[in-house]
């Protein structure tokens, strides 16, 4: 057997989001707006309706807003979508996920309107097949989707790049990333010990992450244009185990940053060196202060790609014996004896967040074969422009 | 306090085929296809014991290794399954004995059973209603799928071959398969 690399499968569609035509229909929203959602007739005061959510398991834990339809309606007519479109089928049921069941998710979720696009991208990203939906909504693992936006939208959102941008900072990105969680409870069903055997689940699973990348202070191009040549809004999802922290207040030079943080996720239990997993990538989270040392003397992603890619790999022989001999047979073990995380540099995901006090990084681990995906977050087209250009 | 209506925010797939196909039948004669993958070496040993059998009784038995279900590779993986599910005449689908391959398993179990092949799926015990679960969910709640105990990777190989002799009975009922040798034609 031979090293897999990982290159994407062929796919019907691209990563270019269709264009959205502008619509305004006031706030009841466009007349031929229907609604096809079962209704419930409940006490609509928090404690009640949020018994009764419970009682239906729509929930979380957390308290939900009650999914009227005036609140679904408003929330419609903010935007250019029709409710009966369909974003994706996503598995393991394969049901139509549609605008409308988003919607409804996000007002639950209490997420803005605004946000819609941004959710609708996510989703969209995270029921391509290479991202491996299957596996992630079913596994023992504690896998969820981090997603790392792009573009003026992360101002325009809130989304936090900075302190405490991969949780604990006050933004809307956290009701934004609950929207997605619900979405996957109630349309995917992944729900623990029933459809999904987390053994130990994550907190990520309640908000997962929605994170921007400091594009202002990083010296390399954005994650999604580096990615997916996409410029401005976008977003990229990435199937994690959690996120690790490392630490570093000791090194000052750009290989010394690196191997720190290259040797610290290369932890022999990390899913990138299960025989169980043919391929996997890594995504790192370098704050500002280290992204502006490192790219100083790397100012080619794809050096700092190459030299974290060297560092995150281990000896074959550091490994427990069974393990060694398992990934020996698979023809993991490379000619100098190492076993390296990704098949290649490229493999390992670099983007630039995080508060100004530096001192750390953070890694986050894939599960399984998920790969990364990154996809454009439409905007509309205002209705005039669309008609002359007809 | 005051009473509305809300909007249901769930999505579940109406159909559902609870037939649990066609029975395997004799086995003589037919081509066995068994769904092996990377994670499980007990179910390398049980499959393998199993074919063994099948061949002394008559079946021709191939195998068919899943790997990475994405990229490049998950492309090749299902274009080499479906190859796979052309070969055969009985499909036996195994291991649901993790959330996702549990899921794979029953994923390809459907695949197989909705092409019409006879078609059982392997799940250990702690896994199996799990696999009822996705099997519904997938629109096939009547799958046929047989138990194995748990927990069994764990085992040695001297431990696991007993578990597979002494299935091997109760698996050809769930496959509705048979050993006898067919009359010889007059």
């Amino acid at each position: 057997m031979t090293i897999e690399l990982i290159r994407p499968g062929s796919k019907p569609e691209t990563s270019e989001s269709k264009p959205l035509i502008s619509r305004d229909c006031g706030p009841e929203g466009c007349e031929v707006d229907w609604l096809a959602s079962r209704r419930h007739e409940t006490d609509l005061d928090v404690d009640s309706f949020n018994a009764f959510a419970m009682q239906q398991g729509w929930g979380d834990g957390l308290p939900l807003v009650p999914p009227t339809e005036s609140r679904v309606r408003a929330f419609l007519a903010q935007n250019d979508r029709y409710p009966d479109e369909v974003i994706a089928h996503l598995p393991p049921t394969q049901v139509e996920c549609t605008v409308e069941k988003v919607v409804i998710n996000a007002v639950m979720a209490g997420a803005p309107p605004a946000a819609l696009e941004l959710i609708i991208a996510a989703i969209a990203s995270v029921a391509d097949t290479d991202f491996e939906l299957y596996g992630v909504n079913t596994t023992t693992a504690p896998v969820y989707p981090a997603f790392v936006v792009n573009g003026p939208v992360r101002d325009e959102l809130d989304i936090p790049y900075g302190y405490g941008c991969f949780g604990g900072v006050a933004t809307e990105a956290v009701a934004i990333g609950r929207a997605v969680r619900l979405v996957m409870r109630n349309i995917t069903g992944q729900i623990p010990g029933k459809t999904s055997q987390t053994t130990f689940g994550s907190p990520g699973r309640v908000a997962g992450i929605v994170v921007g990348e400091w594009e202002e202070r990083s010296p390399w191009a954005p994650l999604a244009e580096r990615r997916a040549g996409i410029s401005g809004n976008a977003v990229t999802s990435f199937g994690t185990m959690g996120t690790m922290n490392i630490i570093d207040t000791t090194s000052h030079s750009a290989l010394d940053f690196l191997e720190m943080i290259g040797k610290s996720v290369a932890y022999p239990g990390c899913n990138c060196f299960s025989g169980a997993v043919p391929f996997g990538e890594m995504m790192i989270a370098l704050n500002p202060i280290c992204a502006e040392i490192v790219g100083r003397e790397m100012p080619a992603m794809e050096d700092v790609q190459e030299a974290l890619w060297k560092f995150a790999s281990v000896d074959a022989d550091f490994l427990n014996r069974l393990h060694r001999d398992q990934l020996e047979q698979q023809g993991r073990v490379r000619e100098d004896g190492r076993v390296y995380m990704t098949p290649e540099p490229k493999d390992m995901l670099v983007f630039v967040a995080g508060g100004l006090g530096g001192l750390h990084a953070t890694g986050l681990h894939t599960f399984g074969t998920s790969l990364s995906q990154t996809r454009a977050i439409a905007s509309p087209i205002p209705a005039g422009e669309a008609q002359a250009a007809e | 306090m005051s009473r509305g209506m809300v909007l249901d925010p769930t999505a579940t797939r109406d159909d559902d085929n609870p037939s649990p196909g066609p029975e395997a039948g004799v086995l003589a004669g037919k081509r066995v296809g068994f769904r092996v993958d990377r994670m499980w070496r007990a179910w390398d040993w049980i499959s393998e014991l199993w074919a063994d059998k099948f061949r002394e009784a008559g079946a021709q038995v191939s195998f068919w290794r899943s790997a990475g279900r994405s990229g490049e590779e998950g492309v090749r993986c299902e274009r080499e399954y479906k190859e796979f599910l052309d070969s055969i005449d009985v499909a036996v689908i195994g291991l649901a004995n993790c959330g996702s391959c549990t899921g794979w398993t029953i994923r390809d179990a459907i695949t197989a059973a909705n092409t019409g092949l006879p078609t059982t799926a392997i799940a250990t015990r702690n896994f199996e209603d799990f696999a009822h679960e996705i099997a519904a969910r997938g629109g096939r709640s009547g799958l046929r799928v047989h138990v194995l105990p748990y927990p069994l990777n764990e085992k040695r190989k001297e431990d696991v071959l007993p578990v597979g002799e002494e299935h091997f009975r109760q698996v050809l009922q769930t496959m509705g398969a048979s050993l006898a040798v067919p009359e010889p034609a007059e």
